[in-house]
Formats: structure tokens, sequence, C-alpha cells
């Protein structure tokens, strides 16, 4: 019988995992419960923790700034997942049926995916600072007043923007392998049946890259709740008016500017559940959907 | 992939009845709305927006006090080398990028070396609840760094390590991620060569530095990079756990500037130099190592 198995040692192997074993259970598992016990204490800097219950979660249902919160975190994430999808898509697209310089094409719209979004938050600053930008003219030439500074909703949208254009690389990368795999005799059909380019890209390869997909929503998701927090604490740092504080900065906040470490457990809590609902939804789609990808 | 082309074939089926039969007359209207060089106009276009933020950041670096505000004032100045050195030399990018080297060239080693032995031992071992130490190692998925770095810092602040090149490299050396890649590469090695391996009476050690590591250099390469962009971009962490300049990170760096930009007390072109250069690095060695990047990627997702 063939086999990979080759080692019997138990005590090498002990040794083998140990490192990454330690590591995650002391830096990664054991802070985890300690947030969700600190998260049932009334605990700052300076203070003895106090044990409250579920005083903190209580208080976070009833907290309407929470709620608002809540509701931005999932507006912007939307927003972002449905944008750098979108956005990818057709870049991949075209990329995928351009005739000559591909390899070039494809290395500028990918390099994104190094982009630090520090950078990209500064970067973005600038252009479309409200005084200094120098899209600012063009974009008041259309008619918009530029107040981002001051008014919620274009914060929003210069959040967004900023997060969607530094994950364009990344989705970028795996929707070409993907579209690579579609079978080429199903274009040359499509062709000779006079499908045009678009129809075919909606109607032959989403469906074929479906698996891929699937598993870029939840990434982006991910991305759009926790990965953008430079953008915001760069561009916005929550405001105008709370307008772009979304979960992630909220946390930040609620830990190093308010010192309340139990509430921000409770919040870190609630993070964790998000993460571990779309973890649950990615691998029940994976199984459901291996049947087209494999 | 017969089910994918199956699934395909019915939904293009149904895509075609949907167009009815004259498609003579689609035909025509969609090869003209993209013909080979209304392709290369769209792609030009759009890759012009992706790379305009960062052409923009470049031209202003080079410019005297970075006010650009109109599109005819992207031109390069001539200021760049003053730009670049009072950012490297007078605003302590030198200090903050040798810190965020240093933190990535740890984390990357660390991780590279730490994954590779949980791999072996997961793939070439044959003992006990192994795949319970593997799921053990999956899980951490769940936990970045955004859930738990509340108590994270309390936890650095408890063992003393705050503000410290342990802090912003030991959380991240076990990687989930790279040791689900490894093995995967590992799994995809034939069986033949391990049990040729074997006969030799090859020992652990010697197999993976003489057969599994030359066999994986494609692989060792793409999760090294991989995992230099991720260490290198780290924003929020540094920013909590680190609280002296001496010490600080490229990324938090470049925080520092945009207070001192938004106070007035700063050029922007300052800040773009400052900018570029954090870009530099990660975007250079995803440029130089972008073969194996890919073909590590192509790994994950399977």
């Amino acid at each position: 019988m063939s086999t990979r198995e080759i080692f019997d040692g138990r005590l090498e192997a002990a040794l083998l995992l140990a490192p990454t074993a330690i590591v995650s259970a002391v830096f990664l598992y054991y802070p985890t419960a300690l947030a969700f016990r600190t998260s049932f204490f009334e605990s700052g800097f300076g203070r003895a923790p106090e044990f409250v219950g579920l005083e903190n979660y209580v208080s976070l249902l009833g907290n309407p700034e929470y709620h608002s919160s809540v509701l931005i975190s999932v507006v912007f994430a939307a927003i972002v997942v449905v944008g750098v999808i979108a956005v990818s898509l057709y870049l991949t697209f075209l990329i995928h049926e351009v005739d000559a310089g591909q390899g070039w094409y494809l290395i500028s719209v990918i390099w994104p995916y190094a982009l630090p979004p520090a950078v990209g938050a500064l970067v973005f600053l600038f252009m479309v600072h409200p005084t200094l930008g120098v899209l600012t003219g063009p974009i008041e030439a259309l008619g918009i007043e530029l107040d981002w500074f001051n008014d919620g909703p274009q914060a929003f949208v210069v959040v967004a923007l900023a997060a969607i254009w530094k994950q364009i690389g990344y989705n970028v990368i795996f929707m070409i392998a993907a579209m690579k795999n579609v079978p080429d005799a199903l274009t040359e059909t499509a062709e000779i049946d006079g499908v045009g380019r678009l129809r075919r890209l909606v109607s032959v390869y989403v469906p074929i890259m479906t698996p891929t997909l699937f598993f870029l929503v939840i990434i982006d998701t991910i991305y759009a709740f926790f990965g953008t927090f430079a953008f915001v604490d760069l561009l916005t740092s929550g405001g105008p008016s709370n307008a772009t504080n979304v979960l992630i900065f909220d946390l930040y906040r609620e830990a190093f500017s308010f010192f309340n470490f139990g509430t921000a457990s409770a919040k870190s809590v609630v993070l964790f559940l998000v993460v571990a609902v779309l973890m649950a939804v990615q691998f029940r789609l994976t199984e459901e959907y291996s049947y087209y990808g494999a | 992939m017969t089910g994918a082309i199956q699934y395909a074939k019915r939904r293009f089926e149904s895509a075609r009845a949907a167009l009815g039969r004259g498609a003579g007359t689609e035909t025509t209207e969609s090869t003209a709305d993209l013909g080979a060089a209304g392709v290369h106009v769209q792609l030009w276009l759009l890759a012009g927006l992706v790379l305009f933020p960062i052409l923009v950041a470049v031209v202003v670096s080079t410019k005297q006090q970075g006010i650009v505000t109109s599109l005819p004032d992207l031109l390069p100045g001539t200021y760049a080398v003053e730009n670049y050195r009072e950012a490297i030399v007078d605003y302590g990018f030198a200090r903050f990028m040798w810190n965020s080297l240093l933190m990535s060239v740890v984390v990357v080693v660390g991780k590279l070396v730490v994954s590779v032995l949980a791999a072996v031992a997961i793939v070439y071992y044959r003992v006990p609840y192994k795949d319970l130490v593997f799921l053990f190692v999956l899980f951490t998925l769940l936990l970045p760094v955004p859930v738990r770095f509340v108590p994270l810092f309390q936890l650095m602040n408890d063992l003393g390590w705050s503000n410290s090149l342990l802090a912003i490299t030991v959380p991240y050396i076990a990687s989930a991620t790279t040791v689900f890649i490894l093995r995967q590469h590992f799994l995809s090695i034939p069986t033949s060569i391990v049990e040729t391996a074997k006969l030799d009476g090859v020992g652990p050690l010697k197999f993976t530095l003489r057969v599994l590591v030359p066999m994986s250099r494609g692989v060792l390469v793409g999760v090294s990079i991989i995992m230099f962009v991720y260490a290198w971009n780290q924003y929020l962490w540094p920013l909590v756990i680190i609280d002296s300049e001496a010490n600080q990170v490229a990324q938090v760096g470049l925080q520092l500037l945009q207070g001192d930009v938004q106070g007035g007390q700063l050029s922007w072109s300052l800040v773009m130099a400052g900018s570029v250069l954090t870009l530099l690095p990660p975007l250079a060695l995803m440029i130089l190592f972008r073969k194996p990047l890919l073909e590590t990627f192509a790994i994950q997702q399977k």
C-alpha cells in the first residue's frame, strides 16, 4: 500500500507540531478566551475588574450608537463587496479577452494586492482633499460640492472607493485563474452560436466561476469588516458624526480612547461571531459547490 | 469539472433561448460593442484608473510644495531628491522602514520554519491526533487580529512585551494559511518519491531539507511573498502596541505624518514621498516574484 506517512515517532511529531500549536494556544486561543471572560466584567485602566454578568451585552443591545455602527458596517460591506466583485470581474474579463499585452495589463491591475491600506488612504486623502485635491476641481466641475470632512454620506463614499480600489488586485488574481479554467470548447461554441462577448461573460463564465466568486464574496466581506481599519482611521476617524464609524473602528475607540475593556471585549465577541458566521457560510457553500469547481 | 461544463451548458442554452431566434442581429450588435480595439481602449482607461492614484503620489513626491489642485499641475517637479531625503532622514522613515523590514523578515522566516515543521508532521507522520492538531490550527482562521487585539494588548502588557519587536512578531508566527498551503502542496508530491526516500532510510530532517524543500521552492517563495505583504501592511496592531517612535513601523509612521500635514505643518509632497517609500518593498517583491505568487494562490483556493 502506498502511503505518505513514512515516519511514526510520536515525540518527533509532537516536537514538530509544538511551535505552531503553542503559539496558536497562547496568542490566538487564550486572548479570545480572555475576551469572552472580560466581556462579563466592568474593566479599565487602574480599576479592579468587577463582574457584571451580561450587562455589557445588554447595554450594547440598547445602545443606538452601536446599532448605527452595525448598520453602517453592513451597508459598507455590501457596497464594498458588490463594487469589488463587479469591477474586478469586468477587468478580468477584458484581460481574458485582450489579444496582446495580457501580462502588462494584468500586473497593472493586480498590483494593489501589495498596496498598504495606510498608503492607499493617504493618497485618497490627498486626491480628493476638499481644498487641495487634484481631483477636487474636476469633480466639482461636474456640479458636486466636495465637502466630505463635514458631509457624512460623501465621507462614506470616499472610504468605500478607497477600500474597493485596494481589493481589486486580490480579486483579479483569483478570477483570472478561474476564467482561464473555462474550457475553450465552450467559448468556441458560444462564438459560433453568435453569443456576444458580454452575454458570454454573464451566461457562460460567471456560472462556471461560481465557486471562486463565492470564495471571493466571503473573503471580501471579511476584508470589508476587518481589513479597512486604516482607511477609516486615516481618512475620517469614524466621522463626520460617526458616518463612517464601522464596527472595527468603534471597537478600537472603545478600547483605546475610552478604555472600557469590558464593553470592548463584548464588542470583540460580537465581531468574532461575525467572522464565525461568515466562515460557516463559506464552508457550507464550498461543500455545496465543490461539485462545480473540482 | 464535467459538472461545471454541464451546468454552464444549461445556463448557456437558456441564454440562447432568451436571445431568441433572430441571433443574427444580436451578433453584429454585440461584437461591435467590444471589438479588439475596444478591449484595449477600455483596459487602458480602467487600468489607468487603477494606477492613477499611485502615479499622483509619485508625481507629487517630486514637487516642492505638493499643492496640485488641477490636472495640468500633474507634471513632475525637481525636488524628488530633497523630498525623499527629508522623509528618510528628518521624518524618521529610515527608522520606520527598518523596523517594518525587521518585523516582516522575522515574521516570514518564523512562520515559514514553524509551518514547514507542522506540515511535515501532518502529512508524513503516522501518529494519533495529528488531524485534531491540524483542525486546532485551521480554526485559528476564526481569530484574526481585529477579534483579539484588545485582550492581546493586555496579554502583551502582562508579559512585558509592549513596545517591542516580540510583540509585533511572535503573535503572527502561527499561520493556518501557510500550514494549509504547505499541506496541500506536500499532498501533491507523488508517493513514489516519498517511498523511495523511506527505502533509502532517510530521516525526517534530511527528508525535509533534501527532498521536500527542493521540491517546494515555488510554493515556499509564494507563501513568503504572501506573508511579507501581510506583515509589512499591518497597521492596527503596531498602532496599538508600539508607543515609541523609535520602534514604530512604516504604516504607523505614515499616520504620524498625516497628523502633521492635516495640521498644516508639513507639505503634502513629503507625505507622498513617505507613502511611495512604504509601498515600494511589497510592490517590488510582488512584481519580481509574481509567478510563484500566482501559483501559490492557485493552491490556496483548492
